[in-house]
């Protein structure tokens, strides 16, 4: 009898646990569909990590500011701007993927094992501390959207933390990846609304084909801007997600052309619903939409009432409650997944709560913690909101750096690991990712200490 | 039967055939070796350190300044 009270199973003198045999069980789903020639029956079976990741960094905020860029600025340079910022992440995430599906392990873990302690740790405490105040961030961003229907904090620190607790309460990950896809899927109301608000579709169109106009202002606030953009796309947390998600579902190198095909479509789908919340933000451009405070209470729902109409902001607003919930069920499972890394114990969704305790305890104690922290009378939430992205700029360029050195590391990836082509591709962004974020970080440390002055 | 819902498979069909050897907990508890790295590779490492520590103090200041 082994720890999980004896439902393992031994075969060929391998012992199978829980985990194996729910995995197993999925894995043949797959193969009969192959060996079937069933093409959109497989597309449909692999999806799930790249459009989760791609998703659950659409969160609360990344929406709030997006809308923000376009009320700011109305149609121009961020527009497409933003669809390059998701090709970025897609070559970011596809190496996640290939990682994960062929070494079949966590991220936190093959740094650990690969790297060592030291790095391991920093990985995996920063990201712990980062997500956390991260969930602080998409529980506002729910309140925010619940703020609209009149509903308060305690709504949604209960909403959040019953999502958390009921997604983990199958024993499977496809169960949990099949409930947060289902509930991805209404990120698209932020497009919905964009499409209501009935835009001059020739400047949208202008704006993507010319990058312009460029927005007016102060250098370092455009530069600030677009820093936080590029932070708001790319994040490590994502990361550590797709990786350890891909393994946990149990992809393989056979998998590999639909895993491609998860995250460039995750991308698609989480860039246009980026651009809705822009272009539903530019509604408010001639109503003095550059002063709306997204996060300092119901802002931008109650003012998209007033200039585009009562279902524009209904659906915003539920697009917010959406941004934050998904974000919330994915960042909770990055957190799960790197912690139980660090400390040696399993961390899957197939396992049983006996035997990852671990895993599930992180997953419900960081979301438990975000939750509280909204509940707190006179928290700064609207500064701890403001201030998350921050923390991930320190984090980001080692997460790029560790990835690139594990997507090449032969002994690991055999002829798997990157090409010459693929790695001019992933430097180049790295380093033009890492020099943004570090920007961003060291922009911000500037402002603070007033040794310049901010836009 | 629908062409999204495959049915469950029969007990007997729930074998290690379907998952990759290293793909079993068991196989993922075996160790790996740590990473042998070039003079480039600790140049870059060496880089990414001085980087967390500088960069690492700046933000902490900054998001405990602006709580403050």
């Amino acid at each position: 009898m082994n720890a999980d009270g004896g439902a393992a199973a031994a075969l060929g003198g391998l012992t199978l646990s829980p985990e194996d045999l729910a995995r197993s069980r999925d894995r043949s789903r797959v193969d009969r569909a192959r060996s079937g020639r069933r093409h959109f029956l497989l597309v449909w079976l692999l999806v799930g990590p790249g459009i989760l990741a791609m998703l659950g960094e659409n969160d609360g905020p990344s929406m709030i500011s997006y809308a923000a860029t376009g009320a700011t600025y109305r149609f121009g340079f961020f527009l497409p701007f933003i669809l390059v910022t998701f090709l970025m992440a897609m070559v970011v995430q596809e190496m996640c993927m290939r990682v994960g599906a062929v070494t079949h392990r966590g991220y936190g873990e093959l740094i650990f094992q690969r790297y060592g302690k030291v790095w391991g740790w920093l990985a995996a405490g920063d990201l712990l501390f980062t997500n956390v105040v991260t969930l602080v961030a998409e529980f506002v961003a729910i309140r925010v959207g619940l703020a609209y229907f009149g509903l308060g904090s305690g709504v949604a620190a209960g909403l959040g933390m019953l999502l958390v607790l009921f997604t983990l309460s199958g024993g499977r990950y496809w169960r949990w990846e099949r409930i947060v896809l289902g509930l991805a899927a209404f990120n698209g109301l932020f497009l919905l609304a964009a499409i209501l608000t009935k835009p001059h579709w020739g400047s949208v169109g202008h704006a993507l084909a010319s990058f312009g106009p460029f927005p007016g202002g102060s250098l370092n606030t455009i530069l600030l801007l677009i820093a936080s953009t590029i932070g708001a796309t790319v994040t490590p947390w994502m990361v550590f997600f797709q990786q350890s998600a891909s393994a946990d579902k149990g992809l393989t190198p056979r998998d590999l052309r639909y895993g491609r095909i998860d995250t460039v479509l995750g991308g698609i789908l989480a860039a246009l619903f980026g651009c809705g919340a822009l272009i539903a933000g530019a509604a408010l451009s001639p109503h003095g939409g550059a002063s709306v405070q997204g996060l300092a209470g119901a802002g931008f729902p109650a003012a998209l009432q007033h200039s585009s109409g009562g279902l524009v902001a209904t659906l915003f607003a539920l697009g917010l409650i959406e941004a934050g919930a998904v974000a919330v069920l994915t960042i909770s499972a990055s957190t799960g997944y790197a912690f139980g890394e660090a400390v040696g114990k399993a961390s899957s969704f197939n396992a049983s709560f006996r035997s990852a305790l671990t895993f599930y305890a992180v997953n419900v104690v960081v979301a438990g913690l975000a939750a509280a922290v909204i509940l707190i009378p006179g928290a700064p939430l609207l500064k701890i909101a403001l201030n998350a992205n921050v923390l991930a700029t320190v984090l980001l360029p080692v997460t790029l750096v560790f990835m690139v050195l594990l997507a090449n590391d032969r002994l690991l990836m055999g002829r798997w690991a990157n090409g010459r082509l693929i790695n001019v591709a992933v430097i180049v962004i790295v380093i033009f990712v890492s020099l943004a974020g570090s920007a961003y970080g060291i922009d911000s440390f500037l402002q603070t200490v007033h040794l310049i002055r901010g836009g | 039967m629908s062409e999204w819902l495959l049915p469950e498979p029969r007990e007997d069909e729930e074998v290690v055939m379907f998952l990759e050897r290293d793909q079993l907990s068991a196989g993922r508890r075996v160790r790996l070796p740590r990473a042998r790295l070039g003079r480039g590779g600790h140049v870059l490492l060496w880089v990414l350190r001085l980087f967390t520590l500088v960069v690492g103090a700046m933000v902490v200041y900054t998001f405990v300044a602006q709580l403050g």
